[in-house]
């Protein structure tokens, strides 16, 4: 077999573990659930859209009437909520994402660039096996061993390029527009905020406001955005480029959630990074020493927060002589404790993530050679 | 082990990952070209503003005005005699859309938000009752692109 036919074979053979895979499909039914629900409360609020002013994409006869839409909103959120209880998740999540991306096209005023992404990245991961582990409905047999995870993870990787094709249809819009290549867009915005931060009673010192002010600040935030959102669209698919790019996209993501009124958007993006971490579980040590009080805490909260199964867990061995509280044992076998430790713990931990760099950038900056790491591979 | 109608079979599944990009890509590339730049994953919004003012082009006395509507509201007599009032926030309920007579924010840009003007005017137009006097109705924008000068655009939609 030729190389071209190698590799297409393994890359639409791939059977990966797919434990990841259930934990985005809880994250993205909870998501196309409160999607749903937006849709059901605006109904009872405002009424039905084609009794108003509308835009269909779709032709005006293909749009349905006033009881079948509702009806087909329950259905959506009803599909939405069988996929987070893992009841035929990926036809419900088939079902809710079909459902929604109909509605889109039945009003083009009610479509949002965060809804159309939140759509098709549901619509992807029903191709791919994710009703192997989270399986609500079966309390807590609610993932299957690990044998019988593995499965062609195909899919999957359509789910990572359309995360990509999302950054680099935002970087591309902004490129081509003069105004937000030239930071005019992002001056406009940063110029309300003294005004907006002083009515909710944080008024700015005048320093900070001179920067939000200026023009180079405006055009160099612009650059920086762009920049972040091409690395975090490329950086994603090189393995020594990845941590950081998703480091730097979670970073992003809460500056916006923090500073703009986009939806869901921030949430659905964080959540699709699950997509890009290594499905293989379990791959990584932590160990830490049994009658320390700390390092017990630290014990039961890697525990409590290992939702990606990162880690085999255990005390460390009576017999051992060291005097560290823990000991973080990484993919490539580099064992570590202290700043170096923590810092490893965090790259795998999502709810510790943001702590990463920082920690790595510590643990780099005051290390001795050969202080806090030592090669147990 | 689970078993899903959903699982391609191994032909399957190159043509399906083929024929995804391929529409994705094409509608990536065909937003760049329409004016609410709908697909195109269009994330942040512009900075600019607009400010909608309706009029009404009515025949009266055999001579043609220009009238405005204020706060979207009119009232006018049917054939029959018979006083009706017209609400353009009844029919055109988008927040962008809706509101007259003062600056709010374009949401997806100017172009996008007058795009959707042109179809609501039209919209609007084609909802009035035969022998209603308004034969057509006009917009009279005024555009703040980014911060920059304020600029002017008329949008009219004829009654057919």
């Amino acid at each position: 077999m030729s190389a071209f036919g190698q590799a297409f074979r393994r890359f639409f053979g791939e059977e990966r573990d797919a434990l990841l895979l259930g934990l985005l499909r809880l994250a993205l039914s909870t998501l196309l659930f409160f999607n749903g629900l937006r849709l059901v409360l605006e109904f009872y609020r405002d009424g039905y859209f084609a009794d108003y002013f509308h835009m269909p994409l779709l032709p005006e006869t293909w749009l349905p009437s006033r009881s079948g839409y509702q009806l087909l909103l329950g259905l959506q959120a009803l599909a939405a909520l069988c996929a987070l209880l893992g009841f035929c998740s990926r036809e419900a999540l088939l079902t809710a994402s079909c459902l929604g991306l109909y509605f889109l096209g039945c009003d083009r005023l009610q479509y949002h660039n965060n809804r159309y992404a939140l759509l098709l990245l549901a619509f992807l991961l029903a191709f791919t096996p994710c009703d192997r582990a989270f399986l609500l409905v079966r309390g807590r047999r609610h993932t299957l061993p690990r044998e019988q995870r593995s499965a062609p993870t195909f899919a999957r990787r359509l789910f990572q390029i359309q995360v990509s094709l999302i950054y680099l249809g935002s970087t591309i819009g902004k490129l081509l527009d003069a105004d937000w290549r030239g930071g005019q867009v992002l001056f406009m915005r940063f110029a309300k905020t003294p005004a907006v931060s002083a009515t909710h009673g944080l008024p700015l010192p005048a320093w900070i406001i001179e920067i939000l002010t200026s023009a180079w600040f405006a055009n160099l935030a612009a650059k920086a955005a762009i920049g972040s959102e091409l690395f975090i669209a490329l950086g994603i698919w090189l393995p020594r480029t990845r941590r950081l790019a998703l480091w730097l996209g979670l970073i992003f993501h809460v500056s916006i959630e923090l500073s703009a009124n986009v939806e869901l958007f921030s949430w659905l993006m964080v959540a699709s990074y699950l997509a890009f971490v290594v499905p293989e579980v379990r791959e990584r040590r932590f160990e830490f020493a049994r009658g320390k009080r700390r390092a017990e805490l630290l014990a039961r909260l890697v525990a409590v927060c290992d939702w990606c199964a990162r880690f085999e867990h255990g005390p460390l061995s009576s017999a051992s002589t060291d005097t560290a509280a823990f000991y973080v044992t990484n993919r490539a076998g580099q064992r570590a404790t202290g700043a170096l430790g923590l810092a490893q713990l965090a790259e795998a931990i999502p709810l510790f993530f943001p702590l990463w760099l920082p920690l790595a950038l510590y643990a780099k900056l005051s290390a001795r050679p050969g202080a806090q790491a030592a090669s147990s591979a | 082990m689970p078993r899903s109608l959903l699982n391609l079979s191994p032909r399957l599944r190159a043509p399906f990952f083929c024929a995804y990009l391929l529409v994705q890509l094409g509608l990536l590339l065909r937003a760049q070209r329409t004016p609410d730049l709908v697909f195109g994953f269009q994330m942040f919004n512009a900075s600019s503003q607009l400010k909608i003012s309706l009029f009404r082009k009515v025949r009266r006395h055999g001579r043609v005005r220009v009238v405005p509507v204020r706060d979207g509201v009119w009232e006018s007599k049917d054939r029959a005699g018979t006083r009706h009032t017209y609400r353009w926030q009844d029919r055109v309920r988008d927040g962008h859309l809706n509101n007259l007579e003062q600056f709010v924010h374009a949401s997806y840009g100017l172009d996008a938000q007058l795009y959707r003007l042109e179809f609501a005017l039209r919209d609007f137009v084609r909802q009035l009752p035969e022998g209603e006097e308004t034969e057509a109705l006009i917009a009279e924008v005024d555009t703040r692109k980014n911060g920059r000068e304020t600029a002017h655009v008329r949008l009219q939609a004829d009654r057919q």
